[in-house]
C-alpha cells in the first residue's frame, strides 16, 4: 500500500515537470506578490521585472555598463534635443510587432506605431486608471495636465490632442517639455513608459491588468497569481542582439559566447513567488532555482570574512556582488517645534551615532558608510568627499549643551517611528535609543504597520524615522529632490525641509546640462545637508547575491529590470553539477 | 421556524461584524489614497485618489455603500491590485481548501481513532505518556515544525517539493508536507480534547451498565462512545471551519500556496480596503452558516435536541 501511493507521488511529481530536455528554462523568483501586469503601475521591483519582460519602452540601459548607459530600445536612435533641452525628436523603429493577441484582427500582432506611444502616455495621465506611475509625467509635457483635467472634466477625450506629444509621422514623435529637463531621457527607460497596444486596452477593459501584450522578448504563459508567473520566448520579438562589448571579463567570462546571439537567449522563465527566505534559500540549494538570495541567518554560513566558505566554493556558487543605487537615512521631522528649531541639537544625535557599528552590526558590512544622500554610481557622487559628523561622543554632549540642552535636561521625549513591526527594525531602533541615550536623549519607540507608518510620514506626525530611498532613475537629482521644498509632504520630502537657498541651488542644477558645473552645485547642496542636518545618512547598501554556475551572465542590477533576455542556461554544466549538489 | 429565527438573528451579528471591520480600518489602517498615490504624491493627487475611491465622502454614505456592496456580494475592484476581488477571493479558496479541509479531517480522524483506542489505557505511565506527549506537540510552533520539515523531508531527504503549486492533481505533490505538517500539529490538542470527552461518556451508567452485561468493548466504542460524542465533534468542527476558509497564512507563506493568507495579509499590508471587507463578511456569513447547519445536525445526530 505504501509503495503504491509512493509510486503515486513519484508520479504526480512527474506531472509537475513538463520542460523539454533541451528547452533553456531560466529558474528566478521575487520575493514578493507581483500586483498586477499594466506598465502605468510599475512602481515596485516585482512589477517592473515581469513587465520589462513582456513590454518595453523607448529606451533602456546597457546591461554590463556602470555607470549605467542609455540605449535605444523601441527607439532607433537616442533622441534629437532642441539647444533649449525642451524639445525631444525620437523616431521608432520599424517592424516591431505586438505579440499575437486574440485583440489583434486574426490574433496576429501588429506593427507597433507612434500613435501607441502617445496612447500610453495618455494612459498614464488618464486620472480614472489611477496610475502609480504618473509622477513621471505630472507637470513636465506641455498639456497633458491639461488634458488629464478635461478628460476629468468630461471635456476631452482619447483623440483631443495633447500640445506638447506630436505625432510627425508613423515613427516619429516629437515631444515639448513645459521645462528643461536632463532626466526625460532617463524617464523614457522607466516602466511607466512602456507601450501598449490601443485595441488591447479597449478589448480587456479592467481586466487589462491581467492581459499584459507588449512587444518584449517574452509573452505572458501562465500566472498563478501569488505563486508562479511563466514567460515564454516571444517568436514575434524585433531583432536585439547580445552586446558586443561592455562586460568585465573576470567577472563574466563567457560573456564574450553570447555577443552578438539575438535575444531572448532562453526559451522559457519561470518565475516563482517566495514570501519567505527558508524555502527561497533551500530551492536555490537543491538547485531548483538558478539564481537566490541568502538569508542573514545563513551569511555567515556561505561566507567566511569576504569570501565563500570552502563549502560553497566547492560547489561552485556564484556570487554576484549588487550595488544599490540607494542610501539609508534617519530622518528629522523639521516642522517639530524642538527638532526643527534646534540645528545643534540634530547635530549631536548625528555625532552620537557610529555609522560604521550599523553598517557591520545592522548591515552584515554590506554596504558603505554614507556621507550624503548620493550613491556610489550615480553621477555626482564624490567618493572622496566625507562629511563632519563622525561619531564623537564628546562633541554630541558639547552640541546638546550648545543647544541649550546640557545632558539632555528639558528636552522632550521624541516619538520615533518604527516603518514596520520586523524583529530589524525593533533592534535597530532598540539601539538608536540606546546610543542617544547616553548623551541624554530620550526616545519613544513606536511600531507600525506600513500603512500606519505612511499616514504618519505624509501627515507630518512623525518626529523621527527611518527609511531608504532607492533611485528611481540614475540621477543625483532624485536624492537631492528629498530636500526641496516643494516636495514636502506627502511627497518625498518627509523631513519638511524648506529652505530658500537650498531650493535656488536645486533649480540652478536642473536648468545646467549633465557635467562639472551641475555636479558642483550638487556638492554645494550635499554639504549644504549635511551642515543643516534634516536627515542622518547612514549606509549605501551592496547585496551579495548567489547564483549557480550554470546560469550565463546573470547581472541582476537595479533600475535594469529587462535582464531575463540576456540569461541562458549551459544544460550541460545544470545536467552534471545539479546532481552533484551537496548539502551543507 | 427555527431556522428562520436563526437567519433573522444573524442579520444584526453581520451588521455588527461590518461595523467593527469598517471602524478598524479607520483607526488603523492607513489612509488608502496615501498608498496609491505613491512616493511622489502631492496634496492634489491626493485628493484626486481620495474622490475617486469614494474615501472623501461622509463616512456614513461610505459605509452604507460598504453595506450596499455586500449584500450584492460584490465589492468591486481590488485598490491595489485592480484584480476583481471577486475573482481574486474564488482563485484563492480552492488551494487553501486543497491544503486546509483534507489536512482537517485526517487529523479529526486520525485523532478519534488515537482517543478512542487510549480510553481504555490501564496504567498511570501509559495515561502520562500519552498525556505527555499531547502537550508536547501543541508546546511547539507551528513555525518551527515547518522549518524543521522543510529543511529535513523536503530538502535533506528530497521527499517532497519545497514548495510551489502548480495545475489540478499535479498539486498533490505540493500539497503532502503541509498536509503532514497540519495533522502533526493538529493531533496533540484534538486527542486531549477527544480523550477527554469519551472518557466522561465512558463513565456514565449506561455505558457501565451495557458492559455489564457483555456488551463488547468495541461496540460499546463504536457504537456508543462515539454516538454520543458526536454532537460535541460536530461543535469542534464548526468552529474551526471558518478557520480552513481563511486559511493557514504561515503554511501558505512558507510552501508558497497561493491561497486566501496571502491575499488577506497583502490587503492589510496596503489598506485595500475592498478586499479587507469581501473577506470579513465572506468570512462571518460562513461563520453564521455553519452555526446554523451544525444545529441541523444536532438534531439530527441527537433527537434528544429539540430545535426551539
Amino acid at each position: 500500500m505504501i509503495r503504491c501511493l509512493y509510486l503515486l507521488f513519484l508520479v504526480l511529481m512527474g506531472c509537475t515537470r513538463s520542460e523539454l530536455s533541451n528547452e533553456i528554462v531560466i529558474h528566478s523568483f521575487l520575493d514578493a506578490n507581483v500586483p498586477h501586469l499594466d506598465p502605468i503601475h510599475s512602481t515596485n521591483k516585482y512589477s517592473s521585472t515581469i513587465n520589462s519582460a513582456i513590454f518595453e519602452g523607448l529606451y533602456s540601459y546597457h546591461y554590463f555598463k556602470t555607470p549605467l548607459e542609455l540605449q535605444p530600445s523601441l527607439a532607433e536612435t537616442l533622441p534629437i534635443i532642441s539647444a533649449d533641452r525642451k524639445t525631444y525628436t525620437i523616431t521608432l523603429k520599424k517592424g516591431v510587432l505586438f505579440q499575437d493577441d486574440p485583440a489583434f484582427p486574426d490574433g496576429k500582432g501588429r506593427e507597433l506605431v507612434a500613435d501607441d506611444v502617445v496612447f500610453s502616455w495618455k494612459r498614464l495621465a488618464d486620472p480614472t486608471n489611477k496610475a502609480l506611475g504618473w509622477w513621471v509625467f505630472d507637470d513636465l509635457i506641455v498639456g497633458l495636465n491639461t488634458w488629464r483635467d478635461l478628460l476629468r472634466r468630461g471635456k476631452a477625450s482619447y483623440a483631443t490632442p495633447v500640445q506638447g506629444l506630436k505625432v510627425i509621422d508613423r515613427y516619429t514623435l516629437q515631444i515639448q517639455l513645459t521645462r528643461p529637463s536632463h532626466n526625460f531621457i532617463h524617464i523614457l527607460a522607466m516602466p511607466p513608459t512602456m507601450v501598449v497596444a490601443p485595441e488591447v486596452v479597449r478589448a480587456y477593459g479592467k481586466e487589462i491588468v491581467n492581459h499584459p501584450v507588449g512587444t518584449g522578448p517574452f509573452a505572458l504563459k501562465n500566472w498563478t497569481r501569488n505563486s508562479k508567473v511563466e514567460l515564454e520566448k516571444n517568436p514575434n520579438y524585433r531583432p536585439a542582439f547580445f552586446p558586443n562589448e561592455g562586460w568585465d571579463e573576470s567577472q563574466f567570462p563567457s560573456a564574450k559566447n553570447y555577443a552578438g546571439k539575438p535575444l531572448p537567449l532562453a526559451d522559457k522563465v519561470i518565475v516563482s513567488i517566495f514570501r519567505e527566505t527558508q524555502p527561497l534559500w533551500l530551492s536555490f540549494l537543491k538547485g531548483d532555482l538558478d539564481h537566490g538570495s541568502i538569508p542573514k541567518e545563513n551569511v555567515n554560513q556561505v561566507f567566511s570574512g569576504d569570501k565563500l566558505s570552502p563549502f560553497f566554493e566547492k560547489q561552485g556558487l556564484r556570487i554576484l556582488t549588487q550595488h544599490r543605487p540607494d542610501v539609508t537615512y534617519i530622518t528629522f521631522n523639521m516642522e517639530h517645534s524642538v527638532l526643527g528649531a534646534h540645528k545643534d541639537l540634530r547635530k549631536a544625535l548625528a555625532h552620537a551615532l557610529d555609522k560604521q557599528v550599523i553598517l557591520d552590526k545592522f548591515y552584515n558590512s554590506r554596504g558603505l558608510v554614507a556621507h550624503g544622500p548620493i550613491p556610489p554610481g550615480i553621477d555626482g557622487y564624490d567618493p572622496q568627499y566625507e562629511n563632519r559628523l563622525d561619531y564623537d561622543l564628546e562633541k554630541a554632549k558639547n552640541l546638546l549643551a550648545q543647544a541649550g540642552f546640557p545632558g539632555g535636561q528639558g528636552l522632550p521625549v521624541f516619538d520615533y517611528q518604527m516603518p514596520n513591526v520586523s524583529s530589524w527594525s525593533r533592534q535597530f531602533s532598540e539601539y538608536l535609543k540606546e546610543e542617544w541615550g547616553k548623551i541624554g536623549v530620550k526616545i519613544k519607540l513606536e511600531a507600525n504597520t506600513w500603512p500606519q507608518f505612511d499616514k504618519k510620514l505624509k501627515t507630518k506626525q512623525a518626529s523621527i524615522f527611518d527609511m531608504a530611498w532607492m533611485a528611481d532613475y540614475p540621477d543625483s537629482e532624485n536624492f537631492l529632490q528629498l530636500f526641496y521644498s516643494r516636495n514636502i509632504s506627502p511627497g518625498p520630502n518627509n523631513a519638511n525641509f524648506i529652505n530658500r537657498h537650498y531650493d535656488d541651488l536645486y533649480l540652478k542644477a536642473q536648468k545646467l546640462p549633465p557635467g562639472y558645473e551641475r555636479n558642483q552645485v550638487f556638492k554645494q547642496m550635499v554639504e549644504f545637508i549635511n551642515e543643516e542636518v534634516p536627515s542622518i545618512f547612514l549606509i549605501h547598501r551592496f547585496f551579495r547575491l548567489p547564483f549557480h554556475p550554470w546560469l550565463k551572465n546573470y547581472n541582476e542590477t537595479p533600475l535594469v529590470y529587462d535582464y531575463y533576455k540576456y540569461l541562458t542556461i549551459d544544460l550541460n554544466e545544470k545536467k552534471k553539477i545539479k546532481s552533484t549538489l551537496k548539502k551543507p | 421556524m427555527f431556522y428562520l429565527k436563526r437567519i433573522l438573528q444573524a442579520i444584526p451579528t453581520l451588521i455588527g461584524v461590518t461595523l467593527i471591520t469598517f471602524t478598524l480600518f479607520y483607526l488603523v489602517g492607513g489612509d488608502p489614497a496615501f498608498q496609491l498615490a505613491g512616493k511622489h504624491a502631492s496634496p492634489e493627487l491626493i485628493n484626486e485618489v481620495r474622490s475617486q475611491l469614494g474615501t472623501d465622502r461622509p463616512i456614513h454614505h461610505q459605509y452604507l455603500s460598504f453595506l450596499t456592496k455586500s449584500l450584492a456580494c460584490d465589492w468591486g475592484y481590488s485598490w491595489q491590485t485592480n484584480q476583481k476581488v471577486n475573482h481574486m477571493i474564488l482563485s484563492a479558496l480552492l488551494p487553501t481548501i486543497s491544503l486546509t479541509v483534507p489536512a482537517f479531517f485526517i487529523a479529526l480522524l486520525i485523532s478519534i481513532l488515537i482517543s478512542l483506542a487510549s480510553i481504555n489505557l490501564k496504567t498511570s505511565e501509559q495515561i502520562s505518556w500519552i498525556n505527555h506527549l499531547c502537550l508536547l506537540f501543541m508546546s511547539v510552533s507551528l513555525l518551527v515544525y515547518i522549518i524543521i520539515a522543510q529543511y529535513f523531508l523536503a530538502y535533506r531527504w528530497n521527499l517532497f517539493p519545497v514548495g510551489g503549486w502548480s495545475h489540478g492533481w499535479s498539486n498533490l505533490s505540493f500539497l503532502l508536507l503541509p498536509w503532514l505538517i497540519w495533522i502533526f500539529v493538529s493531533i496533540g490538542p484534538n486527542v486531549l480534547l477527544l480523550r477527554k470527552l469519551f472518557l466522561q461518556e465512558q463513565d456514565k451508567d449506561y455505558i457501565k451498565t451495557a458492559r455489564a452485561k457483555g456488551l463488547r468493548d468495541s461496540t460499546a466504542r463504536w457504537r456508543h462512545i462515539l454516538s454520543n460524542s458526536s454532537p460535541t465533534i460536530v461543535t469542534l468542527i464548526s468552529m474551526q471551519l471558518p478557520f480552513l476558509i481563511t486559511g493557514s497564512l504561515l503554511l501558505e507563506s512558507f510552501f508558497s500556496i497561493p491561497g486566501m493568507g496571502s491575499i488577506l495579509i497583502d490587503a492589510i499590508q496596503s489598506s485595500d480596503l475592498p478586499v479587507i471587507q469581501a473577506i470579513t463578511v465572506l468570512g462571518s456569513l460562513i461563520y453564521i452558516t455553519l452555526n446554523i447547519l451544525c444545529d441541523f445536525v444536532y438534531s439530527f445526530l441527537d433527537p434528544r435536541v429539540a430545535l426551539k
